[in-house]
């Protein structure tokens, strides 16, 4: 299998300075020393509670942020020095109302990013008809994105992800704010990005979602890796994936 | 393809800026404030030619807050939305984007300029009369010129930080004063002069009250024009290395985005 990411020790520090008088420094580490890989067209699962490091490793991974030690390598490309070749081929989608500019329409959203993405303007227009289509958005394409409900909204970021056709697609809680049908319209395109040899990196807090999608997880606790494996080896004697994590995360875990 | 980039963040600019509340009160509230309050204070000065400083000087404190107010407040606007990570990360290059945003901003505002010639036409009566037209057109394109380049500076330094309403804040008006937007640059206490004139804008201003009052000296314009260019020259040049410098230490800083 082709590795398509490896993260090799990644560590990522915040700091900000603290006090009115006396300043000092104030350092919090969010990813404490890391690896693992995602192989070519699998849905990979990245779980955790709240602040465990996941947001922060994938803002590393799709270069948005620079890892403070150890190395992220996305198509055998560095995340920190050699972006320009990562960003043309990938997308990411963060959870919430966030990442879609709300005075313009759905479609002049994803014409815009069609254009910051350098996508021929004949493939644009199709594309655009196509995915707003798969996301049931087409009946208000032409509604400007300030009139739509969280969902829908939702819905716009995952079209706007999916604009450039990327090999792999980071998602970063992507059912948040989603209604029923509409979190199983993500998962059919998630199952549909794989059919067609699309990396997909996902991170949710909806442990069966990760249970029925993912080929591999890793579960993250305060920065740290606390297990690796398929769905069925994480669950191991456990009932299901929720029991399992449960174990893993809670704060008297070993 | 950069120029449908250019184009297409050009009219998203215009559209978003134009809906704001706090941009139409710059664009259009703004040089008309402006315009009243410097003719008051110009009318008893003496000063001969005092059309072009109320009626330019208006129109380029409004212009300058435009762009001040929509280039500086949009980064933060965009941090706080979201949408600064992802064009941050767009093939299409980020300085591209933040050029587009700028020319987009600085074309809405330059409608200030008409709205400040308006007011002086129907409220006081006072026309500005341009003594020579055609190096007042090559002035403007300079004036467009340069601010546009120090706008990118700022923008350069605004997407570093997070406290990007403060420091918008901070720098809109010692820029018109710096600059000689509204008084001339010579009143300005020595030491501050060297500034003034290390900012092509001072020189822009200088050249457009020169085309006004009609250009007696072509050889003096030309030599002015000389040194916006060069000044534009090495500050754009000094936005690219900026740009270049803050790729890396924003994913350094974890500016783009709101913790």
């Amino acid at each position: 299998m082709e590795k398509i990411i490896e993260v090799t020790h990644l560590k990522r520090d915040y700091s900000t300075m603290r006090g009115t008088f006396k300043k000092y420094k104030e350092t919090i580490h969010a990813v404490k020393d890391i690896s693992f890989s995602v192989n070519k067209g699998e849905i990979f699962g990245f779980l955790g509670q709240n602040g465990a490091g996941k947001t922060t490793t994938i803002k590393v991974l799709t270069t948005l942020l620079a890892p403070t030690a150890g190395s992220c390598k996305v198509m055998g490309y560095d995340t920190f020095g050699q972006e320009k070749q990562i960003r043309k081929r990938i997308n990411f989608i963060f959870g919430g109302e966030m990442g879609v500019y709300r005075r313009l329409s759905a479609r002049d959203n994803l014409r815009y990013f069609g254009n910051l993405y350098l996508i021929d303007k004949k493939v644009q227009e199709e594309r655009i008809d196509r995915i707003l289509r798969l996301v049931d958005l087409t009946d208000s394409a032409d509604n400007l994105a300030e009139t739509y409900s969280k969902g829908m909204i939702q819905r716009l970021q995952i079209a706007r992800g999916l604009m450039n056709d990327p090999e792999i697609l980071f998602m970063d809680e992507p059912t948040v704010g989603l209604d029923p049908l509409g979190a199983r319209m993500l998962r059919d395109i998630i199952l549909k990005l794989k059919s067609n040899d699309k990396t997909v990196f996902l991170t949710t807090h909806y442990l069966p979602e990760a249970e029925e999608l993912c080929d591999h997880l890793v579960i993250l606790k305060k920065g740290e890796i606390v297990a690796s494996g398929t769905p069925k080896e994480i669950i191991g004697d456990a009932a299901n994936l929720e029991e399992a994590y449960i174990s893993l995360v809670k704060d008297d875990a070993k | 393809m950069s120029h449908s980039v250019l184009l297409s963040t050009m009219i998203l600019q215009m559209k978003q800026s134009f809906a704001r509340p706090m941009f139409r009160f710059c664009l259009i509230a703004n040089p008309i404030l402006n315009t009243v309050l410097l003719y008051e204070m110009f009318r008893n000065s003496g000063e001969k030619d005092f059309a072009s400083y109320v009626i330019l000087g208006s129109g380029l404190m409004a212009i300058w807050g435009c762009i001040c107010f929509s280039s500086a407040g949009d980064i933060n606007r965009e941090r706080f939305s979201g949408t600064l990570s992802l064009v941050f990360a767009a093939p299409a290059g980020f300085p591209l984007i933040i050029l587009g945003k700028i020319l987009g901003n600085t074309l809405l505002s330059l409608s200030s300029l008409l709205i400040s010639l308006f007011t002086a036409v129907i409220v006081y009566r006072t026309p500005l009369t341009l003594a020579s037209p055609g190096y007042f057109a090559i002035a403007f394109i300079a004036m467009i010129g340069s601010f546009v380049v120090i706008s990118s500076v700022l923008a350069c330094l605004l997407t570093l930080s997070r406290r990007t309403t403060l420091y918008m804040n901070c720098i809109e008006i010692p820029f018109i004063l710096l600059c000689g937007l509204s008084f001339p640059v010579d009143i300005l206490p020595r030491f501050v002069q060297p500034v003034s004139r290390l900012l092509a804008p001072t020189w822009a201003v200088e050249l457009l009250r020169m085309a006004v009052a009609g250009v007696t000296d072509p050889q003096l314009f030309w030599k002015n024009l000389g040194i916006i260019l060069i000044l534009s020259v090495i500050e754009g040049l000094f936005a690219f290395w900026l740009f270049q410098r803050i790729d890396k230490r924003v994913r350094i800083l974890a500016s783009l985005e709101v913790c």
